[in-house]
């Protein structure tokens, strides 16, 4: 099997979405958790999907991967419909717990998902590791690292196939600020070599770090655009205020 | 299916058990030490010597029987005593100074006299086994006295012998049951981890199909159920004799179990007990939050296998209504094809050894099929 790398980028690729949603819906019970969504998110760009807790990005996420069925609507990722398969297998996704297995090595993890995606050989899996700086913890026993390490094994976990897109599901909760500067330029790398990423987040300060960001509020995308390009339809600088001020009345009435 | 991603959520799987050194030591010591201490307490336990009072209310013929009576008795290590009249004799079982109060009736040597026994009735079953002994101590009285001995009875049996050992058919039962129960709690707990973790959300979101996940837990624990189960076979049946090395006393290894049929269907019968048990605990994960409701669901799903299973009361002798239930229950067939191989000698020229198996087969891939479906991907 080969390794999947990404499409580079400026290519022809620019032209198809990377990820599309159409019309998505995601009713719990009486709860929209998402409430007819639609975007087309291009190649080789960090998409910022920000809101409260609760505001249904880690729905949205799961939606576009095809963990959850849709109520209605679609999801494509890189052309084909989800939920798929050999699609799956082009997707890192980084959840927001660590779903990593604390008895096993941060080695032994790395291979084993990088082996569900039909990745074998140990270079990918040191790639990965050394990408996240766990270079010299390999064969430490994964319920043994710190916070901020089981974290980084988890976005390694992630990349250790090279997808071509990836959902980072609030992938700095819980990680020191230095590491978060490291987190974002290596996202930022990934961005450049043309892998599309979606990143969830409740955190305003990161959102300067995307490309793009989408406001999520009760299910629905309030606002779509880059910082400046929301500040300035918000009228503010801060985008906490523009956050409110975009989605705020929504928020009210509902 | 891909073999690929099965060995590695095989491999997985290993390297997480054979990490975690409480489970290992629960699945293979656990067992030896319970069907240790079963066996030992079936043919090492005592039947305890039983004290009695008479109150002879027959005179002459009384004295007589009494006589014999506390002969019998005192020939088992226990005693009898003659008492003036019931009340002493009640008084005396209240007290717990005798076990047994024995009045014998105005003619007694006349025929179709009734002897009454009182006790304290706090241990059913062990003075049933006292009056079981007065019993024989009167047959013997009787026949002292009329001179004829009653027609006495020869137990003969198609396999084994009728008074062999007490653990011949009670040992192959627990040991399917073990290896049932224990594979149960590993898988149960590991897989709800695998739910609780994240690590499922994480693999749903990779090419691996639930048939594949399913596939390599089986295999997986499969394979430490195949070393559990041959280690205990192994245990069970052999019987090495450790000669005194120096203040040591010589000793025993194993519990030498007679098994009548081969070792190998044995063991067929109780590997395919633990696929099957693999699968169970993936699927009643599903409806378990926590790892102490894995635990909470021992006397809900194992509980009543075991009872009904046969390892205590004979299928047969279950009320109507619940052999059906007992019917569809694994271990009753564990427990059966168990009980073919180690007292019947049956191997697969066996019609009910046959049945036995295929039926734990079928469990094991039904459980299978129902594990997988619950692993949805509508997780949420």
């Amino acid at each position: 099997m080969t390794v999947t790398t990404p499409a580079p980028a400026g290519s022809d690729a620019d032209a198809l979405p990377a990820v599309r949603a159409i019309g998505l819906v995601k009713v719990f019970g009486t709860i929209r958790a998402v409430d007819d969504v639609s975007f087309d998110l291009a190649p080789g760009r960090i998409y910022g999907l920000l809101g409260p807790n609760g505001s249904g990005k880690t729905t949205l996420i799961r939606l576009l991967t095809g963990l959850t069925r849709t109520t209605a609507g679609r999801a494509e990722v890189l052309g084909t419909a989800m939920p798929s398969r050999p699609t799956l297998g082009r997707i890192g996704y980084m959840t927001q717990s660590d779903g990593i297995y604390p008895a096993l090595t941060a080695g032994e993890n790395a291979r084993f998902f990088a082996a569900t995606y039909g990745v074998e050989g140990p270079a990918a899996v040191a790639d990965a590791l050394r990408v996240v700086d766990l270079g010299d913890r390999v064969d430490s026993i994964a319920g043994t690292l710190s916070g901020g390490q089981r974290r980084r094994l988890s976005l390694a976990c992630a990349l250790v196939h090279r997808p071509p897109v990836l959902f980072l599901d609030e992938p700095t909760v819980g990680v020191d600020p230095l590491l978060r500067v490291e987190f974002w330029a290596h996202f930022r790398a990934l961005a450049d070599g043309g892998a599309t990423i979606i990143v969830s987040s409740h955190v305003m300060d990161e959102a300067d770090r995307c490309d793009e960001l989408l406001f999520v509020r009760s299910g629905k995308i309030i606002a779509r655009g880059t910082g400046l390009e929301i500040r300035t339809q918000a009228g503010t600088d801060d985008l906490e205020q523009a956050f409110l001020r975009l989605g705020g009345d929504a928020a009210v009435n509902r | 299916m891909s073999g690929r991603r099965v060995r590695a959520l095989f491999r997985r799987v290993v390297q997480e058990i054979r990490r975690d050194r409480p489970s290992l030591a629960l699945l293979f010591i656990a067992p030896i030490l319970v069907t240790g201490l079963v066996t030992f307490i079936l043919r090492e336990g005592q039947t305890p010597p039983v004290d009695a009072v008479i109150v002879n209310g027959a005179g002459a013929p009384g004295i007589a029987a009494a006589g014999v009576i506390k002969t019998a008795l005192e020939a088992d290590g226990g005693t009898a005593r003659i008492v003036p009249d019931a009340a002493t004799a009640e008084e005396q079982v209240r007290d717990g100074s005798a076990m047994l109060a024995i009045t014998l009736p105005a003619g007694l040597g006349s025929g179709g006299a009734t002897i009454t026994v009182l006790t304290d009735g706090l241990d059913p079953s062990g003075e049933a086994s006292q009056v079981a002994a007065l019993q024989r101590a009167l047959i013997g009285a009787a026949t002292a006295i009329t001179g004829a001995s009653p027609p006495t009875i020869e137990h003969t049996t198609l396999y084994g012998t009728p008074s062999r050992d007490p653990i011949s058919s009670f040992a192959p039962a627990i040991v399917g049951f073990f290896a049932y129960f224990f594979v149960y709690i590993l898988t149960g707990v590991s897989f709800l981890r695998e739910r609780t973790g994240g690590t499922l959300e994480r693999l749903m979101a990779t090419p691996v199909t639930r048939g594949e996940i399913v596939t390599g837990y089986i295999l997986g624990f499969g394979l430490f159920a195949t070393i559990q189960v041959a280690l205990l076979m192994t245990w069970a049946l052999s019987s090495l004799h450790v000669p005194a090395i120096g203040p040591l006393p010589d000793f025993w290894v194993g519990l030498g179990i007679p098994i009548a049929g081969s070792p190998v269907y044995a063991f067929l019968v109780v590997v395919l007990t633990a696929l099957g048990a693999v699968s169970l605990g993936i699927f009643l994960s599903t409806f378990a939050r926590t790892e102490l409701q894995i635990i909470q669901f021992i006397p809900l799903v194992l509980v009543p296998q075991f009872l009904l299973s046969g390892v205590l009361f004979p299928v047969s002798s279950l009320p109507a209504i619940v052999q059906p239930i007992a019917r569809i229950m694994p271990l009753t067939y564990t427990v059966e094809g168990l009980r073919q191989v180690f007292i019947a000698g049956a191997d697969l020229a066996s019609a009910a050894l046959r049945f036995d198996l295929l039926v734990l087969a079928g469990f094991a891939v039904f459980f299978a099929t129902i594990a997988s479906l619950t692993i949805r991907r509508d997780v949420v």
